[in-house]
């Protein structure tokens, strides 16, 4: 019997859905199900779920919600701090969603009750699900820095969603004077994009050096280590100087010396034993938590992230909900864009099989994160991720790590697949 | 009556669409393949689509992947994460995308 070949499917979309209503078989059980899944937030993991779930069965009803009409990717996003990029470049729509049948509908849900499985949208519309999903990506916590709130982000600003912050902090950096001072607070663990800080850093690194070349990129980090850390201090050393006195990046671990307050007129950062650093730019990403739809509908533990059982992504705390992305609790799996797009592939299996009553088949992770250094310095960890019997999440001991190739051939090589891979990874999301 | 049907009708597809674990198995690891590998690569991608070759080819690959038989930056370091039979499963369901 043909089944809908992955082609077919990316081929002609909302077409061969029809043809197989009516005609073919579809992956799953026969066209009978009919059942309606919402998916909230169309990030990287809410628009993988989306397609996936069409595309494993073409007869179940899909609706996204989105607030926005256009999608600013976070991944990639740093590169605009090294001209690499626009907000334009970094921008997708929905189209492709729609073209496979799934409808979109651009509002915010205000309200979620899983009791009665309905969502109210702030158009006070109503929306009833027999599957949702919840991919909302991150807030932040605002009260973890004295003297520090969100209305100062819009002059310290984060730029840890992508889109006008991004564009206010690359405002800041070119305006800056040309001995000026960056600071770059990195947030506490579990955070979004575990490398971003020190590619950005890198990015704004590349662009100084040829613009402001004695200005300096301090990065105030609460953690004593970061991701690809040998990677990236190896490419500050050969492209920005790191380690000497002319550095263009400096890293400070303030491990047991956090910071606690900020003077937002002096621009200056104080620490838990009296340290000061003043900058000229500050970027300040505060710790994060799940995106606030997941808080306020009881999602979340005291940890700020939504517990789930992995074999299925469905919460902990509440049933027919199921929560991918960042905002999940997938731990030792980063939050990354990537890692989305897998949780969200996995959780669409699940949702497919509970649909059709079948047994789910165990989860596959896989993340894959890329970072430039420069845009011919590229840099990458990966690793297969699975879920052992006790119900936990491990990496697989065997594989995976950080790029091991070091000669310059193949740091060419990777800068060129990070470019790529971002490309062909928004094109499996969105497209 | 009907809900007996519908139950067999489960069952029958079922064992229809997976003959076996592995081939599930291959599945789900696959498809963390076009992530990267997209059927629909941007314009001058450097990293290949992987429609349109065999499973040998594609089991092949993986596997000099896997035993660094091949000058690669990141697939040795995946390739290193899954038992040849799922590679293999692997190879099995790309190549019949």
């Amino acid at each position: 019997m043909a089944r809908l070949s992955r082609r077919d499917f990316l081929k002609t979309g909302a077409i061969s859905s029809f043809t197989l209503l009516n005609g073919c078989q579809p992956l799953f059980g026969k066209a009978a199900s009919k059942a309606h899944v919402v998916v909230v937030g169309g990030g990287f993991g809410g628009a993988t779920a989306a397609k996936y779930i069409r595309y494993f069965d073409p007869t179940i009803r899909v609706t996204l919600i989105e607030p926005k009409a256009k999608y600013i990717t976070c991944p990639a996003s740093n590169w605009l701090f090294a001209g690499l990029t626009t907000l334009d470049q970094l921008s997708v729509n929905y189209q492709g969603l729609k073209n496979y049948g799934i409808e979109v509908v651009c509002d915010t849900v205000i309200q979620i009750n899983a009791e009665q499985r309905r969502l109210t949208l702030s158009s006070q519309q109503t929306l009833n699900y027999d599957r949702l999903v919840l991919s909302p990506g991150i807030d932040f916590r605002w009260d973890s820095l004295h003297g520090f709130n969100q209305a100062l982000s819009q002059r310290f600003p984060h730029a840890w969603q992508a889109g006008p912050q991004t564009e206010l902090l690359n405002q800041q950096l070119q305006a800056m004077p040309n001995n000026g001072t960056v600071l770059i607070c990195a947030p506490p663990d579990p955070y979004r994009c575990p490398p971003g800080p020190y590619e950005r850093a890198s990015m704004m690194a590349y662009w100084l050096k040829q613009h402001k070349p004695w200005a300096k990129i301090i990065i105030l980090d609460p953690k004593r280590s970061f991701s690809k850390q040998a990677l990236f201090e190896a490419g500050w050393k050969q492209h920005y100087g790191y380690g000497s006195e002319n550095s263009l990046i400096e890293w400070i671990s303030l491990a047991d010396n956090q910071l606690v307050s900020l003077d937002a007129e002096r621009k200056t950062l104080t620490t838990e034993f009296g340290d000061r650093f003043s900058g000229d730019v500050l970027n300040i990403i505060p710790p994060q938590t799940a995106g606030k739809i997941a808080i306020e509908s009881g999602l979340s533990n005291s940890s700020g992230w939504c517990p789930i059982q992995p074999i299925s992504a469905e919460s902990s705390l509440l049933p027919f909900i199921h929560v991918i992305g960042d905002a999940g609790h997938y731990a030792p799996i980063p939050k990354s864009a990537f890692a989305a797009n897998s949780e969200a592939k996995a959780c669409a299996l699940a949702i497919v099989s509970l649909l059709n009553q079948q047994a789910i088949s165990s989860p596959a992770w896989m993340n894959t994160c890329y970072s430039l250094i420069t845009p011919d310095h590229g840099i990458s960890v990966a690793n297969g991720y699975q879920v052992n019997a006790d119900n936990s999440i491990t990496a697989i001991k065997s594989a995976g790590g950080i790029s091991q190739k070091t000669d310059p051939a193949s740091l060419a090589l990777e800068a060129i697949y990070t470019q790529s891979a971002y490309l062909n990874l928004r094109t499996d999301c969105f497209d | 009556m009907k809900l007996w049907l519908l139950i067999a009708s489960f069952g029958m597809l079922s064992s229809a669409s997976f003959n076996s674990y592995a081939e599930l198995n291959g599945q789900n690891i696959a498809l963390n393949c076009f992530n990267c590998h997209n059927p629909k690569p941007a314009a001058n991608s450097a990293i290949p689509s992987l429609t349109g070759y065999s499973q040998q080819r594609l089991q092949q690959a993986l596997l000099d992947f896997k035993y660094d038989k091949t000058n690669a930056t990141l697939m040795p370091r995946i390739a290193k994460a899954y038992s040849d039979a799922e590679i293999s499963a692997v190879a099995a369901y790309l190549s019949q995308q």
